[in-house]
């Protein structure tokens, strides 16, 4: 009897093992096969039998790096994206404090309205939002790129969650002494709600660098362009149309890895951000 | 006096708002409404005039077998990636429940996908898919299936297109869930008075009832997610082989951006809004039924 269920136990401990096993393998495959191919030769990726590539060709990284315009594509998405998070930080940290702290006619009509924009698709708003920049010609500009982008209503929801659990004590003590407003939220709330500012950061940050369909839409100009849309440019010439898979895949490498680095030392806060404070309870 | 004291409060009040709504109304509400008012035009973005006329994009789109064909698409790929999203990444954290060695690292390998650009690793999945060289028909020979035309057939490119947003959604969804069944506490397990050994009858009356909340949720967030997908459909497929890859926000893509047809265009942006709206409405009803807070 006891023997039956140790065997059971260790029967089911195995399996699961198993399945987590086979699950983390299909995962992070795409990821060894990018650099298992980068590493190639032209010949060595067209061969099917060959899984390593006989010498390993660092030169491919060396010619992506040096000889085309990805990093400077890593560079352009890197100033856009921190510009349009600290944009994204202030205001939704702003609206936020308004909406939980401050009493005015329409708080509830605003917040409902906010609410409303979350769900709705953000591709319905291109066609008009580009004819607008066009106009402002910003188009091909970062200007355009940051302003088009300067508040997230993601970060608007996760602050006001989190500010809802500072006391509103703790803001009329303060307000009693003296403090104003933008004092109040930068130096008593926003300590306070320290880690859903770093998982706002975190998320919105990744987001902005990754986009693709809105910044291909109104840019076009090499100069301007930022990761996502410049590799597919680099894929598309090299790629696809080419033979060139061995640099294709250095250059999505390139992209992919300091991602996964900067991931691999902020994951407990995207983490606690999804698991915690995001979710429908607040 | 009084008054003074709201007006100076109201005043910073919306001092603190403006920063964010001039944004909000200039590049989301706005827009929202022009696309309502053009979508019942003929505007083709070069010419400077256009003309009325009523719903006539409307009637075009619904006598379009396109429009069909997307509206079919993109039922398939929202229930294609969803059912997975959730049965597997609630399989996966109830696996990971209990505490493991290297459980760091399989949550690492599992959620990384989720943080890297889509473009990227699609590029790296249409090489993974190439019929001819790529792994994809390797794995599939290891096991003596037969190889598949993947991205390049008509039959498959569906298939192709689900995998890679499952891949990528997953760990995301078991995150959600691990983070769930932590909060299902010991005790509401013995007040269940149902012991290990029923452990399904446990799993369905306790558990399944006490997560529902993130179910609930993760089902909203994929499902608009799929409806707003474009990236790795761009990348591996432009919508084809012969439009069997062309969603609603695709089709919408090409009759803005490609053929500057803007009235038909914001037409099918405006279906997807009210698709949303119709999913939520629905959601949020039926969540009242099996939701339990």
């Amino acid at each position: 009897m006891l023997w039956e269920m140790k065997i059971e136990r260790i029967f089911k401990k195995t399996g699961k093992f198993i399945v987590l096993f086979i699950f983390s393998v299909f995962t992070i495959f795409p990821f060894i096969w990018m650099l298992l191919s980068a590493l190639k030769t032209k010949a060595e990726i067209m061969d099917v039998g060959a899984f390593f590539p006989k010498e390993y060709q660092w030169q491919n990284f060396v010619d992506v790096v040096f000889h085309s315009p990805l990093l400077k594509y890593v560079g352009n998405s890197l100033f856009i994206s921190v510009v349009t998070l600290v944009l994204q930080i202030v205001t939704g940290a702003m609206i936020a404090y308004a909406i939980v702290f401050m009493a005015f006619k329409g708080r509830n009509a605003l917040f409902a309205v906010i609410m409303g924009t979350y769900m709705l698709p953000t591709a319905a708003t291109y066609i008009p939002s580009y004819i607008i920049l066009a106009n402002w010609n910003l188009l091909n500009t970062f200007t355009g790129l940051i302003i088009s982008n300067c508040i997230s209503i993601f970060g608007i929801f996760l602050l006001r969650q989190a500010f809802m659990q500072v006391p509103k004590g703790l803001i009329e003590a303060a307000r009693i002494d003296g403090a104003n407003h933008w004092t109040i939220l930068w130096k008593v709330v926003c300590p306070m709600t320290k880690s859903s500012f770093i998982t706002m950061g975190l998320m919105n940050f990744i987001t902005c660098y990754n986009s693709y369909m809105w910044p291909s839409l109104i840019t076009d100009s090499d100069e301007k362009m930022m990761v996502s849309q410049g590799l597919r440019k680099f894929f598309i010439e090299g790629g696809s149309y080419g033979t060139e898979w061995p640099k294709v895949m250095a250059g999505s490498a390139l992209i992919v890895l300091p991602l996964l680095i900067l991931f691999a030392f902020t994951q407990k806060w995207f983490i606690s951000g999804i698991g915690g404070d995001t979710g429908m309870k607040g | 006096m009084k008054n003074k004291v709201d007006l100076k409060r109201m005043g910073s009040a919306w001092l603190f708002v403006l920063p964010a709504l001039i944004p909000l109304i200039v590049f989301w509400i706005y827009p929202i409404l022009r696309s309502i008012f053009i979508s019942f035009t003929n505007w083709d973005y070069m010419s400077p005039t256009y003309d009325f006329v009523g719903f006539g994009n409307f009637t075009a789109l619904f006598k379009d077998a396109r429009f069909y064909d997307a509206l079919w698409n993109t039922v398939v790929f929202t229930v294609g990636t969803l059912i997975p999203t959730i049965v597997l990444g609630l399989m996966l954290a109830l696996l990971m429940q209990k505490a493991f060695r290297g459980k760091g690292i399989v949550q690492f390998i599992l959620f990384s996908p989720w943080i890297t650009p889509t473009v990227a690793v699609s590029i790296v999945w249409t090489w993974i898919y190439e019929p001819g060289t790529g792994i994809a028909n390797t794995v599939l020979n290891l096991f003596g299936l037969p190889a598949l035309q993947w991205i390049k057939s008509s039959d498959t490119a569906m298939l192709a297109v689900i995998i890679v947003t499952v891949w990528k959604s997953l760990g995301y969804a078991m995150i959600f869930y691990l983070s769930a069944l932590e909060k299902v506490s010991a005790e509401l397990y013995e007040a269940s008075g149902l012991d290990g050994a029923k452990s399904w009858q446990r799993f369905r009356d306790v558990t399944i009832p006490c997560i529902s909340p993130t179910t609930f949720f993760l089902v909203i967030i994929t499902m608009v997610n799929s409806l707003q997908a474009y990236d790795q459909i761009q990348i591996l497929t432009q919508g084809g082989p012969s439009g069997s890859t062309r969603t609603l926000l695709y089709m919408y893509y090409q009759l803005g951006f490609q053929e500057f047809n803007m009235g038909q265009a914001t037409a099918v942006a405006i279906v997807l809004i009210i698709i949303t709206v119709l999913l939520s409405v629905v959601q949020f009803t039926a969540s009242k039924k099996w939701v339990h807070y």
